[in-house]
């Protein structure tokens, strides 16, 4: 366990140092996330001029929303660089995976060492900040629950995700075409989080409840934290099952992708 | 000698689901799908001992990177037995793996924007390398690799003949029993390439470390291997020396002759005339049949002759007849 943990370390160690022989890519990088979250955010405060609010909230309750995901997103897309789908698929048929098999130690903590890309830093940061000023510019009664419910709000949306990540990133080992379908969960998943759930269609809303049950990531706990009614009449433990779901998700993803790497010894690619 | 690789009817099978092509193909790979069964590797036997230097040979998809895969423990077998260094290989694969090293020509398993020194730090701790042991093995690499004028260069940066060497050093400096060897020379240069084999028959000779070689390069072969075994559509078709090879299949020597006059016709008992180039002519004959200086003695009655010079055939020349015209199937 501290062999893996002080190996962690070293890789990531190495993936700094190499990326920092960038900087300008760096930079360009932070730039260019800067000016997409900024633009996208514009064009919801538009929105919001024009009608007040959506569906019962505010532009700073959805900015709240929107800050959470951004950010959680942007540290998982950190930490689980390596499990990127796209990128991890490549890196298979490219034969790396196999590189780090020859290598006596754990494959996992391999791939979590494979790739950390530093410039995810812009889009958390960004993400902080616009939930730094949803939540001064909100009236939230703040209570000590409130204030060590946050960050397990926050954990659980980085694990969902990362997750998700972990999913893709073994489906490529059977097959590389459908990625772009799971992309479709990954980021559009978290793009539907930026918004409250209750504005969706019913029969997503259920999608997003009883099969991928996000709802219950980030939609319930703001209702909590905000104090807000819940429209659709959930139990009241509703916004506490976040943590349930997140590492849910994660442990199942670990279990698929033990799985998976199982498969692939077995056929290769 | 003691036996390091033992292989035992070993099989290993694909599945591979059939594409249908065009639009509505397209749709129906989405729906249905076929599967044929390819037999990579299909049914083989060998023993390694300890210390030995193989080639393994075969055209592309005969199965070599299959059976080099199941030996380094990155794909379970379909069925047989398999024993390397004492272990079943994808079994346990971390404490398997520590003990070989491996070399695939076309990547590399450096980090692409380190200096190659902190890759092979990197390595020393990946493989807990005690670290005399890690600087005496590097400081004999160096000298005989000379690695000295890129070890602080990012491995992006080098050549492929400066990576390749690299990337030996990197395989070996944890002292694997075994070494495997996936097209070492594949794009280097004359110079290179020889530098990199004098290093692997060292290596080979000096720590006693067992190699097993992939290539397409017939001059690798032909300067390292003692032992050779061919592989095609998934079978074995020889295992041997290469004089063995030679004396089989290498039948056929030529003879070139330049004659001291313009003779019209020329013609010799147990030899063909394959070449003729005024007074230059290539003759052509078995090796089983007849011997260089008979025929030479049956020209020098008829003809005058200025000077002459007796061709083996080329091994390379030989292990394509072996491939192409599928001398060793029956």
């Amino acid at each position: 366990m501290l062999q893996a943990f002080s190996l962690y370390w070293r890789l990531i160690g190495v993936q700094l140092r190499s990326q920092l022989q960038y900087r300008l890519a760096f930079f360009l990088d932070v730039l260019g996330t800067s000016l997409a979250t900024i633009l996208t955010f514009a064009t919801l405060a538009f929105v919001f001029q024009r009608f007040g609010n959506i569906a019962g909230w505010s532009l700073v309750e959805v900015a709240f929303l929107y800050g959470m995901v951004e950010a959680a997103f942007g540290v998982m897309d950190l930490v689980f660089s390596g499990f990127d789908p796209q990128n991890f698929g490549k890196q298979v048929r490219l034969g790396r995976l196999d590189q780090l098999l020859l290598r006596p130690v754990d494959i996992t903590v391999q791939i979590f060492g494979s790739e950390f890309i530093v410039r995810r830093l812009g889009r958390i940061i960004q993400g902080l900040l616009i939930l730094a000023v949803a939540i001064g510019m909100v009236d939230i009664r703040w209570t000590m629950g409130k204030l060590l419910f946050m960050p397990v709000i926050f954990l659980s949306l980085v694990c969902f995700f990362g997750g998700l990540f972990m999913v893709g990133a073994t489906i490529t080992f059977w097959t590389y075409d459908s990625i772009e379908a799971v992309n479709i969960f990954t980021y559009g998943g978290s793009e539907m989080m930026s918004y409250p759930m209750n504005i969706y269609q019913g029969w997503l809303r259920r999608f997003f409840t009883y099969v991928i049950p996000a709802i219950f990531l980030l939609y319930y706990p703001a209702l909590f934290i905000l104090d807000k009614p819940d429209p659709l009449q959930m139990p009241g433990f509703a916004p506490f099952l976040s943590p349930v779901v997140g590492f849910g998700v994660l442990l199942i993803a670990f279990v698929f992708w033990n799985f998976g790497l199982g498969h692939y010894q077995s056929t290769g690619t | 000698m003691e036996e390091i690789i033992l292989v035992e009817n070993l099989q290993k099978y694909f599945r591979v689901a059939k594409h249908h092509r065009g639009f509505w193909g397209a749709f129906r790979n989405l729906f249905s799908r076929d599967y044929r069964t390819v037999r990579a590797v299909d049914d083989i036997t060998f023993r390694i001992q300890q210390g030995e230097l193989t080639g393994y040979l075969g055209p592309n998809g005969a199965g070599k990177s299959t059976t080099i895969k199941m030996l380094a423990g990155l794909l379970v077998p379909t069925a047989g037995h398999l024993i390397v260094n004492g272990s079943i290989p994808w079994k346990d694969r971390k404490t398997y793996v520590a003990h070989i090293g491996a070399v695939f020509g076309q990547r590399t398993t450096l980090w692409w924007d380190l200096p190659v020194i902190e890759s092979l730090d990197l390595l020393r701790f990946v493989y807990r390398i005690p670290k005399d042991r890690f600087q005496n093995n590097l400081s004999e690499f160096k000298q005989l690799l000379d690695l000295g004028p890129f070890l602080d260069t990012p491995v992006r940066s080098l050549s492929l003949g400066q990576r390749m060497r690299a990337d030996l050093c990197a395989a070996l400096l944890h002292d694997p029993t075994l070494l495997f060897l996936d097209e070492p020379t594949i794009g280097l240069d004359v110079v290179a390439k020889e530098n990199i084999r004098q290093f692997i028959q060292h290596i080979n000779r000096q720590r006693g470390t067992t190699v097993i070689l992939t290539t397409h390069d017939m001059s690798d072969v032909e300067k390292l291997c003692e032992r050779v075994l061919i592989i095609d559509h998934g079978k074995l078709l020889f295992d041997g020396s290469l004089e063995q090879i030679r004396k089989r299949f290498g039948g056929k020597r030529h003879l070139m002759v330049d004659f001291a006059e313009d003779y019209p016709e020329i013609s010799v008992e147990g030899a063909r005339v394959t070449e003729r180039n005024g007074q230059r002519v290539v003759f052509e004959f078995e090796r089983d049949t007849l011997t260089a200086s008979v025929l030479i003695g049956r020209l020098t009655e008829k003809y005058r002759i200025q000077d002459l010079e007796v061709r083996e055939p080329e091994i390379e020349a030989t292990i394509r007849r072996i491939y192409e015209e599928k001398l060793l199937e029956s």
